[in-house]
Parts: structure tokens; C-alpha cells; sequence
């Protein structure tokens, strides 16, 4: 079956870059040629999920897995991890720094918005250790 | 027109000029120009009509097809409607209407078409209003005006084709109120009429040919300011007629700079964004869910707006000076009835009869699967490239050659850097 693995590097705190990795992501699957509406889902859950590293987490990086069936993304960081994840999947919660306010980013709107454009959403995160956050799609 | 109309662009190369250098294939931002062995630069892929490839040819050798100014090309009766844009060609010292009296010259009819900006300002601003408080309204809106970005959405970006506000165009609605108007007073024979649009840039042939929001445009041509230039240069010269045939405010003028659409808008949060790079970027991100906030964007292709257009004489920053003053000159009120537009507006005057398909974004009939493993692919090939990213192999960039390798149009071997390096 065809299947295809990217991996993409994700910079902590490069507001710069930021926003850059999703971009890649998106122009991937217009390649391949995905319908409108199911980029449109992936690239706003990457542009999320990109966000929460560069905001909160230490380096991490972003895997995008292709299959004719489903797309995953997983995205990996070595930051503080999320105390309370039930609490993090509210809108409008955010443990944003000043700093990224400051840009316009931690709305609180990341996670509640990657789960309202994905078809799954497993987070695994632990205090100190980094958080783990896996978002599938079905195509 | 049919849907697979990719082929459909209104910019030619001229091969005995082309000496096959890589600018215009590496200036294209859809990719869509290669230069085979580095003979001749061809279009093969989704041509938008931005005109980049002009701008930066040395050679002069890339045209855009108009209507062209010749009388035997034109109908009997020219009825012009010329894009405000054109006032602003001819330094701070003549006036609109000294442009269009000099226009009228040499032919039949001239309209401003300026004033028609400000009717659409109204109507964008009343579909705005609707759709602030609609529950599940799509955001943010787009603006329809630039033919370039319609393309480059259609192609690129085929998920925001509904941001794009369905109002018809001031061009259109001139050429239609024109035609209606002389149609009732039945002054001409309607076969022998026709209204040409003045413009300042090369995509406006694609957008009479298959406009978004018509069935069928109301012009029956284009014609570029650099064609006209010389002939309303000399026809200002001697210039006695004494004859009121300008109308519009500054608002309408205003409209040849970024930021001029939005400039004629009530109070709202909207936000002008030109060059194309800088446009794509933006759509990129309105695609990846942001500016949700924003509630109209006014998209132009060319930098600094249509002033930079590729068929303007003037250089746009002086332009851009010129369309200023007259701003200042003729004043930020609009000379409609605001009552009136809105009547208009209700009544489906600036509605749209269609709203036309994505474009098929997808140049193989691949399945899935099967797009996934040419991807792979492409991604292996990539990865054993140099990186240079050169253009000798006659591909815009390493990636594109990858794919075009991939797709069996150019072989490995092509890669001078891959050949360099293998030779040690």
C-alpha cells in the first residue's frame, strides 16, 4: 500500500519560521492532490499543533504520515508538558507567555481547534518530560 | 468555457527573441514556464496572467495578448471604459478629464468608469454587513476585483474560492449599464457597438474570456494604457473641447493604488495586501484558518496595486503620487446616492449569474494511491539532488525538477550540479 513519512524539525521560539513547517505540510499534500477541504483541516491542525511548540515546548518536530486511507500527524516536543489536559482542550485556555501574546498567538483556541478539525486526538504529555500529541484524519 | 482550460492564458513568448535564460521561468510563481536545454522558454503549466515573466524578460520577448488599439481589430463603434489607473499616466498636471476628452478623440464613446468603484464600494459593504452577524458566514471575504488572484485561487488555492465575494466586477458593470443604456436609446446598430476596457494589466483578456461571477463578460475586448499611451499623448496636445465626461471622487481614482478599495468602505476590519508573493503567502495562511477576524481582504497581484501593473507606462511610485493628489483634489466623498446604491444593490444589480467551479488543480488523473507513490518518489529523487537550485536543467527550481523527472518529462542527467559532482 502506498505510504509516505516526512519529517519536519520544529524550532522552539523561532517566531520568524514559525508557521513555516505547516506551510510545507500543506504544499505536500496539494502535491499529491488532496481535496480542498481536507487540507484546509490538516494544514489548520498543523498550523496548531506547530504553534504549541514553538510557543510552549522545547525543540520538537512534526511527522507526517500518508496513507491512502488516513493522514497522522505527530508531533513531538521536549517542553514543560500540560499539567491538566482536560483543562488545556477548553477554549480559550492558555498558558501562553507574555511574549507570545505579545505576537497575537495563545488565544487558548489550539487544541480545542485541532480537535474540531481532526477525526482523532491523542495527547500524551508528562510534567517536565514534553507532551506527544498524535492527530489523525480519515480520508 | 469549458473546465479544463488550462491552457488558457493571454501571454505569449516570442521564440526568435527568447535566447533561453532562466528569469522568467524562475520569476513564474506557479511554475509554469520551463526552458527545455535551455533553448526557448515554454508555458506548459497553469499560467495565472500575473505578467511576472514580462517585467523581468531582458529581451522584451514576452508579450501579453490584448485586443491591441488597431481600428480594424475593434468594432465600428468603440465605446471605452478605461480603468482609472490610466489618469495617473500622464503626470500631476493633466487632468481626468483631459485623459478622457483626449480618449475621446479617436474614439466614439468614453465613459468613467471610476465612478462605477464607488456604486461597488456600497454593494461590498452591504454584502459585508450581511455577512458579519450570519451564523456559519465564510471569513475572511475576498475581493473579487483582481483577475490575477481569482487565477492563482483557483489554481492554488481551490478551498478559498468561496471567500471570494460574488459582486461583479466595476469593469463589467460598466460595460453592462453602457450597453443597456445604448441599447434603449438605440442609438447604434448593437452589432455595431462594442465596449473595450482600458487596462493596466495582462489578465484582464482571461477575465473577458471566462469571467468568475458571469456567464459571459459585457467587453468585448482589452486594451493595454501602453497601447493607447502615444495616442492620448497626442491628442493632448492640441486639446480644445470643452466637455464634462469625468464624474468620480477621489474614491474611484483611489482605487489604482493598494488600499484604494478599501479606502472607499465604511468603518470595518479590512486589509490591503499587494505583490504577489506577499498575496500568496497571505492565502496560505487564510487557508491554514487564520485572520478569521479579518473581514474583507483586497488582494492585488501587482505590487503597490494596479498602478504596478505590467502594461502601465508611468512608474508606479510616481503614479502612485499623481493618483494621490487627484485623491486629495477631487475628495473622499462619494458622489452617489448612498439611497440609491442600495436600492440597486437589494435588486441584484451587482449579483453575480454563476459562481464557477474549482479548477481542476490536479494535472495527472492519478489515483490516490497512486499520487502518494509518485510523491515518495519525487521525495527520493529530491533528496538526491545538490540543492544549487540553478535552473540549467530547464526546470524553476530542484523540486519541480524532481517531479518533472518523476513525471518522464526531463531525465536525471539534466542536473549539471548532480553531473559536477559525480565527476568529483
Amino acid at each position: 500500500m502506498a505510504h509516505l513519512t516526512k519529517n519536519y524539525p520544529i524550532k522552539a521560539r523561532d517566531y520568524l519560521r514559525a508557521g513555516e513547517v505547516s506551510m510545507q505540510v500543506q504544499g505536500l499534500m496539494k502535491n499529491i492532490g488532496f481535496a480542498p477541504e481536507m487540507i484546509r483541516r490538516v494544514s489548520i491542525c498543523a498550523y496548531e499543533a506547530e504553534m504549541n511548540v514553538v510557543m510552549h515546548g522545547g525543540d520538537g518536530q512534526m511527522t507526517v504520515e500518508i496513507n491512502t486511507d488516513e493522514i497522522i500527524l505527530e508531533v513531538k516536543d521536549g517542553g514543560p508538558g500540560i499539567e491538566d489536559i482536560s483543562l488545556a482542550l477548553q477554549e480559550g485556555y492558555s498558558t501562553a507567555s507574555e511574549e507570545a501574546r505579545e505576537m497575537g498567538f495563545g488565544a487558548g483556541m489550539g487544541l480545542p481547534n485541532i480537535q474540531k478539525n481532526s477525526d482523532s486526538l491523542e495527547i500524551v504529555s508528562e510534567k517536565g518530560k514534553g507532551t506527544e500529541v498524535k492527530i489523525g484524519f480519515r480520508a | 468555457m469549458d473546465q479544463g482550460h488550462t491552457s488558457l492564458h493571454y501571454v505569449q513568448i516570442d521564440e526568435k527573441r527568447c535566447t533561453g535564460c532562466v528569469l522568467c521561468m524562475k520569476a513564474c510563481p506557479t511554475k509554469a514556464i520551463r526552458v527545455p536545454d535551455l533553448k526557448v522558454a515554454r508555458i506548459v503549466g497553469n499560467c495565472i496572467d500575473c505578467g511576472e515573466c514580462i517585467r523581468v524578460c531582458p529581451q522584451g520577448a514576452i508579450k501579453a495578448i490584448t485586443t491591441g488599439s488597431d481600428p480594424s481589430t475593434l468594432s465600428r463603434y468603440t465605446i471605452i471604459s478605461a480603468s482609472p489607473v490610466l489618469y495617473a499616466q500622464f503626470g500631476e498636471q493633466v487632468m481626468p478629464n483631459e485623459v478622457l476628452l483626449a480618449l475621446r478623440r479617436s474614439f466614439k464613446y468614453v465613459y468613467d468608469q471610476a465612478y462605477i468603484h464607488e456604486l461597488y464600494n456600497v454593494a461590498v459593504g452591504l454584502e459585508i454587513r450581511e455577512n458579519r452577524d450570519k451564523e456559519g458566514a465564510v471569513r475572511p471575504m475576498i475581493s473579487p476585483i483582481c483577475p490575477v488572484v481569482n487565477r492563482l485561487i483557483g489554481y492554488r488555492f481551490p478551498s478559498l474560492l468561496k471567500n471570494i465575494v460574488p459582486i461583479v466586477t466595476p469593469r463589467e458593470i460598466a460595460a453592462r449599464e453602457l450597453k443597456r443604456r445604448l441599447y434603449c436609446e438605440s442609438v447604434f446598430d448593437t452589432s455595431e457597438f462594442g465596449v473595450y476596457h482600458i487596462t493596466p494589466c495582462s489578465a484582464k483578456m482571461v477575465s473577458i474570456k471566462d469571467p468568475l461571477f458571469l456567464r459571459s463578460s459585457y467587453l468585448d475586448g482589452a486594451i493595454g494604457i501602453n497601447e493607447v499611451f502615444e495616442l492620448i499623448k497626442r491628442n493632448l496636445r492640441d486639446l480644445q473641447e470643452d466637455m464634462m465626461i469625468h464624474r468620480s471622487s477621489g474614491v474611484g481614482i483611489g482605487w489604482g493604488v493598494s488600499g484604494g478599495e478599501i479606502a472607499g468602505m465604511e468603518e470595518g476590519n479590512y486589509l490591503a495586501v499587494s505583490g504577489l508573493q506577499e498575496t500568496i503567502r497571505y492565502l496560505e495562511k487564510i487557508e491554514m484558518g487564520l485572520f478569521e477576524d479579518i473581514e474583507y481582504f483586497e488582494f492585488r497581484a501587482c505590487l503597490e496595486g494596479c498602478i504596478g501593473g505590467p502594461l502601465t507606462v508611468a512608474d508606479r511610485y510616481q503614479a502612485k503620487r499623481t493618483v494621490a493628489k487627484f485623491v486629495r483634489m477631487f475628495g473622499q466623498e462619494k458622489r452617489l446616492k448612498y439611497a440609491q446604491a442600495q436600492k440597486a444593490y437589494q435588486e441584484g444589480w451587482f449579483h453575480s449569474e454563476r459562481r464557477k467551479a474549482p479548477a481542476d488543480t490536479k494535472d495527472q488523473n492519478l489515483s490516490l494511491s497512486e499520487a502518494i507513490e509518485r510523491q515518495e518518489k519525487i521525495e527520493a529523487v529530491f533528496r538526491s539532488l545538490p540543492g544549487k537550485e540553478c535552473g540549467l536543467c530547464g526546470s524553476p527550481d530542484c523540486r519541480t525538477f524532481a517531479e518533472d523527472v518523476v513525471d518522464g518529462l526531463v531525465g536525471l542527467d539534466h542536473c549539471v550540479a548532480l553531473n559536477l559532482k559525480r565527476r568529483g
